[in-house]
């Protein structure tokens, strides 16, 4: 009997999504028919969570109600707070975020997703962080201010006092370069929860911990530790031939969908450039190497940069510890999460598929005692 | 371009030996080969736990060892104790366990699952589940009991009482029932999350929070909440036939894999007569009644009694309220999901379905916020 198990799901449609589009073939990412391009530097995170969740850009009386609405919702419930004190301080922090996001959803069991709702858990994000953040620096939590936009008011609650522009501009770049991209493992398991009726936290806290994983998001601050290890742009190719020896994988590189550059790849890897030369020298070299002896090793297969290699530059630049680097891919991917969830569930069928099994044929059990 | 499938109905997703659901034949087999009703009068829980991490039925040294991993870990650590009390008492018992499952797995290094992790998890779940309970009630949590097996265990730190052996027992049997089912949707779950290379926690948090949903492991409560509101076998027909009349789906009845009789429910239809007599009168009633109705309006669609239906009659003579019945069906599916998991791990490949677009035209240009 031929096998009709298709692994990773690769090539079958699970979802039609009218979010977002990933383009492989042509490197495109698309939210709602914009192209991420014309999106990333003149768009607030806050308009792109506005299309994501409604389909269209925000008018002036929209963003500005939902800007407030979002700056309302950044106060942990006293739950969160208290969970959030007592997880040791030297707690992953995505295990933080998985925690603390599934104790501020708690208030609002088995209602069904709304944008409201999805607002309060997306607001909640960066404050969890910041104030984990903060404990782990033996701080006091700086609490939010509504005066200040989704990513000015992380970086103030991280920080403690406010960023230049150029830094709020990068990070608010990145989050909105991040906000979603098609049907993704961790968006996947957000959607595949949301079939069975479950809440919106519950989808929100699955796709954290699908978002951990290093094969998804959980590669930016390893791609650090490679080029640490490095050290020099002279070093890059000795050391990067000799970890093919031991089968090392080389971090940022390779994409299930993208044929060719990864569009927010390149986005990013220009801000680099500006904004942190020295990873920008090192990681270049690096990126030439990676890829030439990829291509050597499978010129049949393509071969490119993916969106976690630049990331990692830019995220450095921003002033974020390493840690926080993939917790920040969640506070920017929470918009798309959410967004998919309130669509899975306007049209919903429960995500059901089959196995094939593999095991012995039906057999009797043996009793305890004549065991052995 | 493959099609979609709505809820991924016959696409086959993953292959295992863990367990298999043979809709056609009724049947469900264990891994190992064994038929779900011939495990029942041999194994109790943790010997079906260690069959579907192991492969096969433990020796009594064997199960001995389990026995004693697991009366190790029923301990909460600190950090899933302060969790657990900065949650309102009144909180729903999924959203407990979510949370605290979650900070009982937050850790400062990151693993891969082990085998030692799945029994640990599987082994707190009964102590959780005490807890939310014994707050719910404004009681002092009670703590497990090194003397008393998993189930045993559960009812103690419920009731703080000693259980009795037929209520040991009914308990027992439904979380050997329900141990696996297949590629569920809560089990899918767990494995997209495992797929990203993500931490065991991290996959049991994700298929807590798929559980919860209605569509899937809050059958059981619903089932039982329409058997409350029949009342009495008398009253079964007026009522059924009234609700069918407003179009209102009868809560225990159907199943996307199986075309007839589920085993599960028919074992549990037999313990309900001894575990719950009057319960079983009214649920006996609603079910002929109900599969004649079903019958009648749709000659041509298989419409048999689930496992929800009968185990809501069992559970409720193992003196378990039905606020807590999807969390009992997490206390048992937790070793399914651990064995998927761990299974694997063999041969990981991230799953990231592709999906269909349904939006704009890509490139159209976003209008400048003032002109919008």
């Amino acid at each position: 009997m031929t096998s009709n198990y298709i692994p990773g799901l690769e090539g079958i449609i699970a979802a039609q999504t009218a979010i977002s589009m990933v383009d492989g073939e042509n490197g495109r990412l698309v939210y709602h028919g914009y192209v991420i391009a014309d999106l990333a530097e003149e768009m607030s995170f806050e308009e792109v969570a506005h299309l994501l969740w409604r389909g269209r850009l925000p008018t002036r009386a929209e963003l500005d109600a939902l800007t407030l609405e979002l700056a309302g919702s950044r106060n942990l419930t006293p739950a969160a707070t208290a969970t959030l004190e007592a997880l040791p301080t030297d707690t992953d922090p995505m295990d933080v975020l998985r925690s603390v996001v599934s104790v501020q959803g708690v208030e609002h069991r088995l209602e069904k997703p709304t944008i409201p709702l999805a607002i309060h858990l997306a607001a909640s994000f960066p404050t969890i962080l910041a104030a984990f953040h903060r404990r782990q620096q033996g701080q006091p939590a700086i609490k939010p201010r509504a005066d200040l936009g989704h990513a000015a008011n992380y970086l103030y609650m991280l920080n403690g006092k406010e960023s230049s522009p150029e830094i709020v501009h990068a990070l608010n770049t990145y989050l909105v370069l991040l906000a979603d991209h098609g049907m993704n493992a961790s968006t996947f398991t957000a959607r595949v929860i949301a079939s069975t009726d479950s809440d919106l936290a519950s989808c929100v806290v699955g796709a954290i911990g699908a978002l951990k994983g290093p094969a998804h998001g959980g590669a930016p601050s390893a791609v650090i530790e490679q080029l640490e290890q490095m050290g020099t742009a002279q070093n890059a190719e000795r050391w990067m031939r000799e970890a093919r020896t031991r089968k090392v994988k080389f971090m940022g590189f390779g994409h299930r969908v993208y044929r060719v550059y990864d569009p927010r790849a390149k986005i990013l890897k220009a801000m680099c450039e500006r904004m942190n030369p020295d990873f920008y020298a090192l990681a270049t070299k690096v990126e030439e190497v990676a890829l030439r002896i990829l291509h050597e090793e499978h010129p049949e297969r393509p071969q490119s940069t993916n969106v976690e290699f630049y990331s990692a530059g830019v995220l450095q630049a921003i002033g974020l510890p390493k840690q926080y680097f993939t917790p920040t891919f969640a506070v920017s991917r929470a918009a798309g999460w959410t967004a998919h969830v309130l669509e899975q569930v306007a049209n919903n069928r429960i995500i059901r598929p089959q196995s094939e099994y593999i095991g012995p044929e039906p057999r009797k059990p043996v009793p305890l005692a004549e065991r052995g | 371009m493959a099609e979609f499938s709505p809820g991924l109905e016959g696409v086959v997703a993953a292959e295992t030996a863990v367990s298999e659901v043979d809709g056609a034949g009724g049947r469900l087999i264990y891994r190992g080969g064994y038929l779900i009703e011939d495990i029942v009068p041999v194994a109790g829980y943790e010997e079906a736990a260690y069959l579907l991490w192991h492969g096969e039925l433990p020796a009594e040294k064997e199960l001995e060892a389990l026995r004693q991993q697991m009366s190790a870990a029923r301990t909460l650590n600190r950090s899933a104790r302060g969790c657990l009390t900065a949650l309102d008492p009144q909180t729903d018992a999924m959203d407990v366990l979510r949370t605290v499952v979650s900070a009982q797995g937050a850790s400062k290094t990151f693993s891969k699952p082990t085998l030692d992790e799945a029994v640990a998890l599987t082994a707190v779940f009964p102590t959780i589940v005490g807890a939310a309970h014994r707050r719910r009630q404004g009681k002092e949590i009670v703590e497990p009991r090194a003397d008393l097996g998993h189930s045993a265990n559960l009812l103690w730190m419920m009731s703080g009482e000693e259980p009795k052996s037929d209520q040991v027992r009914w308990l027992d049997t439904y979380l050997v029932l329900l141990a696996d089912h297949g590629l569920n949707a809560s089990t899918f779950t767990a494995r997209v999350v495992a797929s990203t290379g993500s931490d065991l926690c991290s996959c049991v948090v994700g298929a807590i929070a798929a559980l919860k949903g209605p569509a899937h492991g809050g059958a059981t409560f619903a089932a039982r909440t329409m058997l409350d509101k029949i009342g009495s076998a008398e009253n079964a027909e007026k009522y059924l036939t009234e609700a069918h009349g407003r179009h209102e789906r009868f809560s225990g009845f159907g199943h996307r894999v199986y075309r007839t009789y589920d085993p599960r429910a028919k074992i549990l239809r037999e313990m309900a007569k001894t575990a719950s007599p009057e319960l079983y009168k009214t649920a006996a009633r609603t079910e002929e009644v109900a599969l004649k109705i079903l019958h009648d309006a749709h000659p041509d669609r298989p419409n048999a009694t689930n496992v929800d239906f009968w185990a809501s009659v069992v559970l409720t003579g193992a003196g378990i309220p039905k606020e807590l019945f999807t969390a009992i069906f997490a206390t048992s599916r937790v070793s399914g999901w651990t064995a998927h998991v761990l299974e694997s791990l063999a041969d990981l490949r991230l799953i990231r379905p592709a999906s269909h677009w349904t939006g704009p035209e890509p490139g159209k240009k976003p209008a400048q916020l003032a002109k919008r």
